[in-house]
């Protein structure tokens, strides 16, 4: 007897043994009155761990008949399910991947937002880098409330052992496979679904326009108020052909919340394999994420104007500037010996003519920005006719510089010698500054990027000071020189090597039209890149024309019928190599072009990346941003760099802006860029924000950040 | 110009109007009669003058529960109270709902519970909570002398049924009554309010 049972208590420790080591997960009960109201349990999506590849666990609830837990957002009554984690130092965690939830109306038109009979809450794990032997415990304590006539809160702490391995294989895939189909989908494209909030009073509204959601019976949104502070009321759903209006009733102190995460749910019926759901605001690949504020605040707005006033001190040097600038430098030193005051009034129209051109500027983007336009510096290169623009102003110049033909203002054409541009007229310095800005806003972007970003990100009195500060710094040279016409002497003397250096500044003009026609190339390709250059040299001829025979000393009639020539040529050869040849040439794809290991952006391989765990770096880049080939041919493409994306597993992707992408321009928005280039990083597990590397990449920056 | 004022005018004003039956913060409390336990009216007419803080109570919910077993709601009541704050609790919970008080049942919880709230009015149809909005018992609502509405949401900042989250909760009921009585604007003066469903009628 007595040696049964100590076989017997000796079974039983076995069994206890064996059980406690086994990769059991054993459920935990919620009982209340006799009745089973809640099982929880963890489940992983794999069969073994496997040292640095994240994987997915699940809380595992099931609920009895007619009761239910909650979602992220409760609604107006309950708690959402809450998963602590205990987990060995170097585990990384996920959010809480929430399927959509049921949307339930209790008696007095109570509304919250839970799950019936069974829920799996999914978790991105991130194993270290370096496993030890043997099975790993995964650990968390479990907090609900489940509800149905009465709450109940419930708690559970939740354990599964896993083994580790050299790799696993998929586990539960039936429940894990419902489960993330449950889950709300990325908001889709803008030609799908276009979302739009506004604000009135204490009401917000989204506008969806989207005809393929305004067919579904059934339309809901499951609003995600960011804290308690922000009282939300029942969501009202309105249809019409275009689309949904949703109204959202909200009370807040804050008179600048104009939107709201949340979720569009649609379907046949409001049950739950037949729904649908977009998230909105929360996740990549969603627009209105007014939690990803610009980082820049806390940087100040004066260090921003102090970047602001050295870039457009900078401008002057650009390729595209320097011509222009140095000419008016020559105009000082042939006025050096003159009369002051000229010297001054004239360098001070040079001055007005920089802020009268910037101050435009800030006014026209401040005019878009408020009538609701997405504005963004340097987005006017995506725009293939802007840029054949720039190329002819820019051609036309550099034949002027080499002597080809001079520009002649009519009250000026005895004069013989190039004026305008030259001119010490005050008329004609204000016109020389204007343009020397337009050249120099338009190869800006590498320089000015950052600041002119954060200004357009702020309010209109910041973008107007952003943009004084930049005319400041390109003006300063003048100002001084102007104001201290004694310094002009330092400069040297006048003479036939102003001449030269004219002719010479013809070349970097070339430059910048050698980088238009490769950017033009990038956007419309091969043949419309030659149709340019035929309607080039067109133009080209045109001006010899002017300069051979449009002369002081030929006649009213030569003059006229040259003339006339000219306008025929360019209008014409304009008209049929621009208007028909260039003008069907169809959009280069550029967003599909393989680039060398980088795959091509869409939101729907980023997604999948980010869904798959996988740490993912885009770059953000464009045919015609320099800062953006300068970091990929001296960091990115660097043998260093590809090796240390290739150990560990970044997958690269490259979002090409050349034509100004609107899937590209969306998340360049939620980073508050506006524009290229911007590198991000989306570390593994999804579990960390997104890091964003700086404009200018450096190998030391780029391998740190890795 | 003028065209885009006007649309904007008409806009707000057809938002004001739609919701006017959302009960908001700054507007005039609506006027009720209820019954306490003994069968006697109280109106919140009767306490003109003074600052009122109504409580919706459910004495089957964990959250009230929370906040009743750990002592911090009679703390609260007897703080006010004390400074002729006037708390009436309120029981919306329906005949055959949890939490349905009777005459019987009344004063054995307010001793065993020690509630000090001034009164305890029974709300079983529903009507006076539904005109407020009530969603959760919890829902805290507090009225100033002026019998304008000064705070409506949540008893505190951390919404759980666990009473070790009330030593780092910020409590908002406090928070507002010490403002609207120093005759200063109440921040954050409407919250989410959590706990259980309002246990209406069906």
């Amino acid at each position: 007897m007595n040696r049964m049972s100590t076989w017997r208590s000796l079974a039983i420790s076995l069994v206890a043994v064996v059980l406690a080591v086994s990769p059991a997960h054993v459920a935990s009960a919620q009982t209340y009155q006799g009745r089973e109201l809640v099982t929880a349990e963890l489940v992983a999506d794999t069969t073994t761990i496997v040292a640095g590849q994240p994987f997915t666990v699940g809380l595992l609830l099931r609920m009895a008949p007619h009761w239910h837990t909650y979602w992220k957002f409760p609604g107006d009554a309950g708690i959402a399910t809450e998963i602590k984690w205990n987990l060995p130092p170097g585990w990384q965690v996920g959010e809480i991947q929430w399927p959509t939830p049921l949307r339930l109306v209790e008696p007095g038109d109570i509304h919250v937002y839970g799950y019936h009979d069974e829920v799996l809450l999914m978790q991105q794990i991130t194993p270290p880098a370096s496993l030890p032997a043997g099975p790993v415990k995964l650990a968390a304590e479990a907090n609900w409330l489940v509800c149905e006539k009465i709450c109940i809160p419930g708690s559970a702490t939740v354990e599964l052992e896993v083994p580790t391995a050299g790799s696993g294989a998929p586990a539960n895939d039936e429940l894990f496979v419902r489960f993330r189909r449950a889950l709300p989908q990325p908001w889709p494209a803008d030609d799908v679904a276009a979302a739009t909030w506004s604000r009135a009073g204490s009401e917000l509204q989204l506008k969806v326009k989207s005809s393929a959601l305004a067919q579904h019976p059934v339309v809901e949104f499951h609003p995600l108020p960011p804290n308690e502070k922000i009282v939300v009321g029942h969501p009202s759903v309105q249809r019409d052909a275009e689309g949904v209006t949703i109204r959202v009733p909200v009370e807040t102190d804050d008179p600048k919340l104009t939107s709201l995460g949340g979720i569009v749910v649609f379907g046949h019926s409001a049950e739950a394999p037949d729904r649908n759901a977009w998230q909105l605001g929360t996740q990549p690949g969603t627009p209105s994420a007014p939690s990803i504020q610009p980082r820049v605040d806390s940087r100040g707005i004066m260090q921003f104007l102090l970047f602001g006033v050295i870039g457009g001190f900078i401008l002057n040097l650009m390729p595209c500037v320097l011509p222009v600038i140095s000419l008016k430098i020559f105009g000082f030193i042939q006025h050096a010996g003159h009369d002051r005051r000229r010297i001054f009034r004239s360098g001070l129209a040079f001055v007005a003519g920089i802020f009268v051109w910037f101050i435009a500027l800030a006014v026209l983007l401040i005019g878009i920005k408020s009538a609701g336009g997405e504005i963004g510096w340097a987005v006017q290169f995506t725009n293939p006719y802007f840029v054949l623009g720039m190329s002819v102003i820019v051609l036309v110049f550099a034949l002027n510089l080499f002597g080809v033909f001079e520009i002649t203002l009519p009250q000026r054409a005895n004069r013989g010698v190039m004026t305008w541009t030259s001119g010490e007229g005050n008329a004609a310095s204000f016109f020389q500054g204007v343009f020397a800005t337009i050249l120099g806003t338009s190869c800006t972007a590498p320089v000015l990027g950052t600041a002119v970003g954060f200004a357009l990100s702020q309010s209109s009195a910041v973008i107007l000071l952003m943009f004084l500060a930049i005319a400041a710094g390109m003006s300063a040279p003048y100002l001084l020189l102007s104001a201290q016409p004694a310094w002009v002497k330092l400069l040297p003397k006048p003479g036939a090597w102003m001449e030269r250096v004219k002719q010479l500044m013809g070349f970097p003009m070339l430059a910048t039209l050698v980088f238009l026609l490769y950017v033009l190339g990038e956007q419309r390709g091969l043949a419309a890149l030659i149709w340019v250059l035929c309607f080039l040299l067109v133009v080209s001829l045109a001006c010899w024309m002017k300069g051979a025979f449009i002369t002081p000393l030929a006649s009213a009639s030569t003059r006229a019928i040259v003339l006339a020539l000219m306008l025929l040529l360019v209008l014409g050869s304009g008209a049929y190599f621009i208007g028909g040849k260039f003008a069907a040439t169809k959009l280069e794809t550029t967003a599909t072009k393989a680039d060398g290991d980088w795959i091509p952006f869409t939101p729907e391989r980023l997604d999948a990346e980010l869904a798959r765990g996988a740490a993912v770096f885009i770059d953000f880049t464009a045919a015609w941003c320099v800062t953006c080939k300068f970091n990929k041919a001296t960091v990115l493409d660097t043998e260093a760099v590809r090796e240390a994306f290739a150990r560990r597993g970044i997958v690269k992707i490259k979002a090409d802006w050349t034509n100004a992408d609107p899937a590209i321009t969306k998340i360049l928005k939620q980073f508050g860029r506006p524009g290229v280039p911007l590198y991000v990083l989306y570390p593994a597990g999804n579990s960390v924000e997104p890091i964003v590397l700086p404009e200018l990449l450096t190998k030391n920056i780029v391998l740190e950040t890795l | 110009m003028k065209a885009k004022l006007l649309v904007t005018l008409l806009t707000c004003a057809v938002a004001s109007i739609s919701f006017a039956d959302e009960l908001k913060v700054g507007s005039e409390a609506p006027a009720f009669t209820l019954k306490d336990s003994t069968g006697k009216e109280h109106s919140l007419a009767d306490f003109k003058g003074k600052f009122v803080v109504l409580e919706w109570f459910n004495e089957g919910c964990p959250f009230v529960k929370k906040h009743y077993t750990s002592g911090n709601m009679q703390k609260l009541q007897g703080e006010y109270t004390g400074k002729d704050v006037v708390w009436l609790s309120i029981n919306s919970s329906a005949p055959g709902e949890q939490g349905h008080m009777t005459a019987e049942s009344t004063p054995k919880t307010m001793s065993e519970w020690k509630i000090k709230a001034t009164q305890i009015l029974f709300d079983h149809d529903g009507k006076v909570g539904k005109m407020y909005g009530a969603k959760t018992t919890p829902h805290m609502f507090v009225i100033d002398k002026e019998g304008k509405l000064a705070y409506q949401g949540a008893i505190d900042s951390k919404a759980s049924a666990n009473t070790a989250d009330l030593a780092d909760a910020e409590n908002y009921v406090k928070v507002a009554l010490d403002s609207t009585m120093a005759g200063k604007p109440v921040s954050n003066a409407s919250t989410k309010p959590y706990g259980c469903s309002v246990k209406y009628a069906k």
